[in-house]
């Protein structure tokens, strides 16, 4: 590895040369940083802060969903371990929320339905009756004369069936949003309840409001989870 | 001024027969890891070319097992870290240190060639096992489990005199700035090798978490120890050939020990959202993004300290090489954040930009910054200059644009994996079809390492001259502007 002695190798000077002609090792000064550069490590530091606080599971060795706390579930909607967080109505009307703006472009958001066009879900008697009737309608869709709250509406190409899109977990969630909000109070409608009406009742055409007249007080039967969303089940048979 | 031989100065001859005969006492160890280091790095490179041509047309060169992309890939980066990064590393180590303390290499000199030649028959071993289908698959730790004992052995041979040297020296004031770095990648290196090799070789049933350890070592081995030997020698090489002082001792200090607090606390951010204790990935991607600040520190430091003397970056190779490595450290540091940060790293997760970052690091900063070493300690070593000026400037711009291929190429290229991942539009799309859309940015990468590989060949044959003693008998540098005329400006020599 070592280079082979040269005839030349005697000329110190040249072998040296390299040595000679080197800079001394200089000390370093002490110039002053200038400002900026310090800010902007300042603001490094706070981006590297954004990565610890909401991120860290609590510190917890248990939890690896960065998103979530060691007290509970992953606070988004829809998240990881979101239903331990929730109970079931809770996670229902909050999946439910998101779900009507499907519904809202119509029935508007405040759920008051445009007059003459589009009826309201607020206080209806279709909303807030028999589950039964309410699913068929989202479920399979509703055409012709139609009367709410003494309003009648007539709307063209009536109400579209929603079944297909969504599954019967989001339309439950849907379902008991709208019952549940502007001033509603009604039972939980849950995701076994509509896929029993699914599995009953296959038709192809959208509904009549007189088709739909023998489910007007039925209530699909089923377990509702306990909690608000059960113990409001008794609201309605009250009234 | 010292360079003036026409007046004898008693000190100065005394002070740079000194130099020679330190220069003299190294010479053995430092030649044979840098001209090993450049025979792996040239595997290196040709292994990249093809393990990147194997990712676009699997059926290149027919079906042979031992060349896959499964094997080719660990024996690629396995020969770039082990045995050109180490290698070079130490042997650049070992002269900056012997040069900073002015303490000759006493004795041991067979104990640190034969511990060179178990370095390399070790990784020869482990290379060719990892070919031969071995692997363990722990990235970056693929050679079978009896190499690490070995290496880790051969390293403490060097990095005892290294440390030792420092032990004795006088310490003038401003003695830690680059001889920090040095000493702290001494330490360092065994710290994390022996913690990562006993974790994943020893400890059983690590699960889900020796991943998350393999990524700490990744990040750990090139904050701790690349990065270190690379500043190290910048902070030597640009006073050294600039003559102009290091501007900060302050921000010098700032950047070492920022950056010996934060390296070691970033990796596992690689497993973000995974099956980890979420507190280990985001100390990960805060330390990551912190490390910023030494990256800043140091990048300031360096533009005040050459602010105005980028003409003889121009002319000297060395400070060319040194300048850019050094400018590839701030784009390393942003790759790093831009990897760790959740708010785009949930994009990058998984993608080639992590490639990005382990070349960026490995070869764009800490390779460039050794190369520009070697192009100044060879000729005090071999007692001739460099050859060519050509195969030089070769080496620079092949690399720089090389380097700079992949690593754009990889950044973007992950960003489009990333987020076609992540986009529900595209969840009914089978992986395959990122990988097809990916392709595009891996025959770039293809090209990038055969232009890095054709620099590699010019860095090999002329280094392989200067060892045999074959450069040019000049008692002037050799520079990359004036070349038309040779004697002129010895006293402006920048080399």
């Amino acid at each position: 590895m070592s280079a082979p002695a040269h005839p030349d190798s005697t000329d110190l000077d040249r072998l040296h040369s390299a040595v000679k002609r080197e800079k001394e090792d200089l000390a370093p000064e002490s110039q002053p940083a200038p400002l900026w550069a310090m800010f902007l490590l300042m603001l490094v530091a706070i981006i590297a802060g954004g990565q610890l606080g909401p991120m860290t599971g609590g510190w917890s060795f248990n939890v690896s969903n960065p998103f979530a706390t060691a007290g509970g579930g992953d606070p988004r909607p829809g998240g990881a371990g979101a239903g331990d967080a929730l109970d079931p109505f809770a996670l229902a009307m909050k999946k439910g929320a998101s779900g009507y703006a499907v519904c809202g472009g119509c029935h508007q958001g405040n759920g008051g339905g445009l007059p003459g066009q589009f009826p309201p879900l607020a206080k209806s008697e279709f909303v807030l009756g028999g589950t039964e009737r309410l699913i068929r309608i989202v479920q399979h869709g509703l055409t012709g004369p139609i009367t709410v709250n003494g309003q009648g509406f007539n709307t063209p190409g009536g109400m579209m069936p929603f079944g297909a899109a969504m599954s019967s977990q989001d339309l439950a969630n849907v379902l008991t949003f709208v019952r549940n909000s502007w001033g509603n109070e009604g039972s939980m409608i849950t995701k076994e309840m509509v896929q029993k009406v699914r599995d009953e009742e296959k038709r192809a055409s959208q509904w009549t409001a007189a088709d739909l007249a023998p489910f007007a007080e039925k209530n699909v039967p089923g377990d509702i989870p306990a909690g608000p969303g059960a113990t409001a089940a008794a609201a309605p048979a009250a009234k | 001024m010292q360079t003036t031989p026409a007046t004898p100065d008693t000190d100065l001859q005394a002070d740079n027969l000194r130099r020679a005969a330190i220069d003299k006492s190294v010479k053995g160890p430092v030649l044979f890891l840098f001209t090993n280091g450049a025979f792996w790095l040239m595997l290196s490179t040709l292994l990249g070319v093809l393990a990147a041509i194997k990712l676009v047309e699997p059926e290149f060169l027919g079906n042979c097992p031992y060349l896959t992309y499964g094997r080719l890939q660990p024996a690629h980066i396995n020969a770039l870290v082990y045995g050109w990064g180490v290698q070079a590393a130490l042997g650049v180590m070992l002269w900056i240190m012997a040069r900073r303390s002015g303490q000759e290499l006493k004795g041991g000199k067979s104990l640190l060639i034969t511990a060179g030649v178990f370095w390399n028959i070790t990784i020869t071993f482990g290379i060719v096992s990892v070919i031969m289908g071995k692997s363990t698959s722990i990235e970056w730790l693929e050679m079978p489990k009896f190499v690490w004992p070995v290496l880790l052995a051969c390293f403490l041979c060097y990095a005892w005199p290294i440390a030792r040297m420092f032990g004795r020296a006088f310490r003038p004031e401003g003695f830690m700035v680059s001889t920090w770095y040095i000493l702290g990648a001494c330490f360092w290196f065994p710290w994390i090798f022996i913690t990562a090799n006993v974790a994943l070789h020893c400890l059983p049933g690590l699960g889900a978490i020796g991943a998350g350890i393999d990524a700490w070592y990744i990040h750990a081995l090139i904050l701790l120890f690349f990065v270190p030997v690379g500043v190290g020698a910048a902070y030597y090489f640009i006073p050294k050939v600039t003559g102009q002082p290091i501007a900060s001792a302050q921000l010098a200090s700032a950047g070492f020990w920022s950056l010996a607090i934060l390296g070691g606390w970033t990796g596992m951010q690689k497993y973000m959202g995974g099956p980890l204790p979420a507190w280990m990935s985001s100390v990960g991607a805060c330390a990551g993004v912190l490390l910023l600040i030494p990256v800043g520190l140091v990048g300031l430091n360096h533009h005040l300290t050459t602010l105005g003397k980028h003409s003889s970056v121009a002319a000297s190779p060395t400070l060319r090489f040194i300048f850019f490595g050094a400018l590839f450290y701030p784009v390393s540091g942003l790759v790093l954040a831009l990897n760790s940060a959740f708010w785009t790293g949930a994009n990058l997760q998984f993608t080639q930009s992590w490639y990005a970052f382990q070349v960026v690091s490995v070869y764009g900063f800490f390779s460039m910054c050794v190369f520009g070493a070697i192009y100044y300690i060879v000729p005090r070593l071999s007692g001739c200059e460099w050859l060519s000026v050509r195969l030089i400037r070769n080496h620079f711009w092949f690399s720089v644009y090389g380097i700079g291929t992949i690593i754009i190429m990889s950044l973007v290229a992950g960003w489009q994996q990333g987020v076609d991942l992540n986009d529900p539009e595209h969840w009914d799309q089978t992986f395959m079809n990122h990988v097809i859309n990916s392709r595009p940015y891996v025959v770039s990468r293809a090209v990038a390492w055969a232009l890095i590989s054709f620099s590699n060949c010019m860095f090999l044959l002329h280094l392989l001259l200067m060892v045999a003693g074959l450069g040019r008998r000049s008692s002037a540098p050799t520079l990359l502007e004036h070349d038309h005329d040779d004697q002129a400006l010895p006293h402006e020599a920048h080399a």
